[in-house]
């Protein structure tokens, strides 16, 4: 091996490097920690731990530079790490079985939570006691829904993420007889009157109603704190092959559709919402269950008993969803989340994480492979013990 | 040993590479669905009053000066003038306004200014969505549940919805005011006595209501 190749083996073989690593990890969850309380939980995922930097604009500019070692980067370190000391460093033999196990949990962990960050997404079913929804919706992405209204039975949804209008790019779909072309995106913004925003150049809103076509966007600064969202909005065209049906302001601010018949009078429907994600089954909530505990406002039960009714009409059954008693069903979890009993209102939060399982098979190889270790030389001691002191040799 | 540097390297490259290459498979893509046929939303108001995370907060108001009663910011489409003692809140940007009424031993009443494109399922089913949120039953016509005004050249529809039920009686006097292909929702909510008292303040405050100047 040439000395490069040696030196750098070394570096990713290094106990430095993992103490190293650790020193720079507890700092990083240290500041993202006090950061939390201005960019929120998911603000704080991004920036610091789904990241292979922590990057900050330079003061006064636009401009990003990275500022500390990530999540991604300093994990992926550490994984690499680990693998490089288990096959240069570490030989294996029955009594560091313990060892190997509680490493390879580790490891686990690790891509378990890289996998996470990579797959995992959340969203929120909120409906109030009666109402079933086949459907929940994103914390914090939209989509430009546009609805065949054609089918007196049926809607035929087509929807395009928000980030493809952020991009400006034009989405021609089989399923439109028409072009979409996004011609201004606002990430977050207030609809004003054009008198109220300064500068404000005029709307270029050809369709839709009077009253939205007087209206401006005004940007407004992105927040990613949990108790807020980002309203954005858009002007968006539609081209037909005989030519533009006009432009449309779309809002996250108005939650209802603009409706609109193309050139042959076929019914349509467009709206800028939160992001839907349907399911081949649905949830009524059947009854919401807030208690507390007397003479105080602790919780002591938050509970949703809902019916789950799949289309095909193969699963019909009832469920109570509450604190740490999830709802698990086909690859979702619905877990109780925030409630209002005055309004029978329920939220419960909906994940799908292909990789959930990997944090607990961790866990378990882990605690296993310390109990070992550990038991091991306890029993050492142990002996040692029965079998009296020993002879010093002198 | 050298088969060994060509392990790491091999899996270092491939390991760096992992994140990249499973991130490209999650870039966004247009999706298309059938689903039953859906209403619109007919009462874009409550969602702003439900427990969905909350927009960003923009003040909505200058703040009122004790005592002085001052011409607000303008709203997109109407102007108005807040009485004195209502103080601008910080509310939702759906709001066009937000005002805490206050009352005596520190009860607060609150009056929100929402404005939504289109007649927003229409007056009946409004009043009865005010009237359902302080346990009246749903009414089958407004014939004589609304008081109509003119002000300013607005049709104003006013419902009075209070039901005497509970501990603590509720009151909603709603307006409801079409405007330029939209229609405006004046809504004041708070305890029965408190708005009650307020009514009257509320009715002038009302004729203050005015279009915009471009």
């Amino acid at each position: 091996m040439n000395e490069l190749l040696r030196q750098f083996r070394d570096f990713f073989v290094s106990l430095k490097l993992t103490v190293a690593l650790l020193a720079l990890g507890i700092v990083l969850i240290f500041w993202a920690t006090l950061a939390q309380t201005d960019l929120g939980v998911w603000g704080v995922q991004q920036k610091f731990f789904h990241s292979f930097f922590v990057l900050e604009r330079i003061p006064g500019t636009e401009i990003p530079f990275p500022l500390f070692p990530g999540g991604y980067f300093i994990g992926g370190l550490l994984f690499i790490n680990l693998i490089a000391a288990h096959i240069y460093r570490f030989r294996y033999s029955w009594r560091k079985t313990g060892i190997w196990l509680t490493h390879l949990g580790l490891m686990i962990l690790l891509v378990g939570e890289l996998l996470s960050g990579i797959w995992q997404q959340d969203f929120q079913m909120n409906f109030k006691e009666g109402e079933t929804r086949n459907y929940s919706e994103s914390f914090r992405d939209n989509e430009l829904a546009i609805i065949d209204e054609g089918d007196p039975k049926v809607d035929a949804v087509v929807a395009i993420p928000e980030a493809i209008l952020a991009r400006g790019e034009a989405v021609q779909h089989p399923k439109l007889p028409f072009r979409v072309v996004p011609r201004l995106y606002f990430p977050n913004a207030e609809l004003q009157q054009p008198g109220a925003v300064p500068n404000a150049p005029p709307s270029i809103a050809t369709q839709g109603p009077p009253f939205l076509r007087t209206l401006v966007p005004q940007a407004q600064p992105l927040t990613s704190k949990e108790d807020e969202r980002n309203l954005p909005a858009a002007y968006v065209e539609l081209v037909g092959p005989d030519g533009s049906l006009g432009t449309w302001l779309v809002s996250a601010e108005i939650p209802v559709p603009q409706h609109f018949t193309d050139r042959t009078g076929h019914p349509w429907k467009i709206i800028l919402r939160i992001a839907r994600h349907y399911e081949p089954y649905a949830l009524t909530l059947l009854k919401v269950t807030n208690d507390i505990f007397p003479g105080s406002d602790i919780p002591k039960n938050f509970a949703s008993r809902v019916r789950l009714q799949s289309e095909d009409g193969r699963e019909a059954r009832e469920v109570v969803i509450y604190m740490n008693n999830p709802l698990r069903y086909r690859g979702l979890t619905y877990y109780q989340y925030q409630m209002d009993k005055a309004s029978g209102t329920s939220v419960l939060q909906v994940v799908r994480n292909p990789s959930w399982r990997l944090p607990y098979l961790a866990c378990v190889l882990m605690a296993g492979g310390l109990l070992f270790q550990f038991g091991l030389h306890l029993f050492g001691f142990a002996r040692r013990r029965v079998a009296g002191p020993q002879p010093v040799r002198p | 040993m050298k088969s060994g540097s060509m392990a790491v390297r091999r899996l270092s490259i491939a390991l760096l590479a992992l994140p990249v290459l499973i991130a490209g498979c999650r870039r966004a893509e247009v999706t298309a669905y059938s689903v039953p046929k859906e209403k619109d939303p007919e009462l874009p108001a409550a969602r702003a009053d439900a427990t969905a995370p909350e927009a960003p907060a923009a003040d909505t108001g200058a703040g009122t000066m004790a005592g002085t009663a001052v011409p607000t910011a303008e709203g997109p489409g109407l102007a108005w003038t807040v009485p004195a003692g209502w103080k601008a809140k910080a509310g939702l940007a759906v709001r066009k306004g937000t005002y805490a009424v206050p009352g005596e031993g520190g009860a607060e009443a609150e009056l929100t200014i929402t404005a939504f494109p289109g007649e927003m399922g229409g007056e009946l089913a409004n009043v009865n969505r005010w009237r359902g949120q302080v346990q009246l039953p749903p009414l089958a016509d407004l014939a004589g549940a609304v008081l109509r005004e003119e002000e300013n050249g607005l049709q104003m529809a006013i419902a009075d919805c209070a039901s005497g039920q509970g501990d603590k009686p509720r009151r909603i006097i709603g307006v409801i005011i079409p405007f330029n292909g939209g229609t405006w929702f004046f809504k004041l909510e708070g305890l029965d006595a408190l708005v009650e008292g307020e009514k009257p303040v509320f009715l002038e405050f009302l004729k203050t209501v005015h279009p915009a100047q471009p």
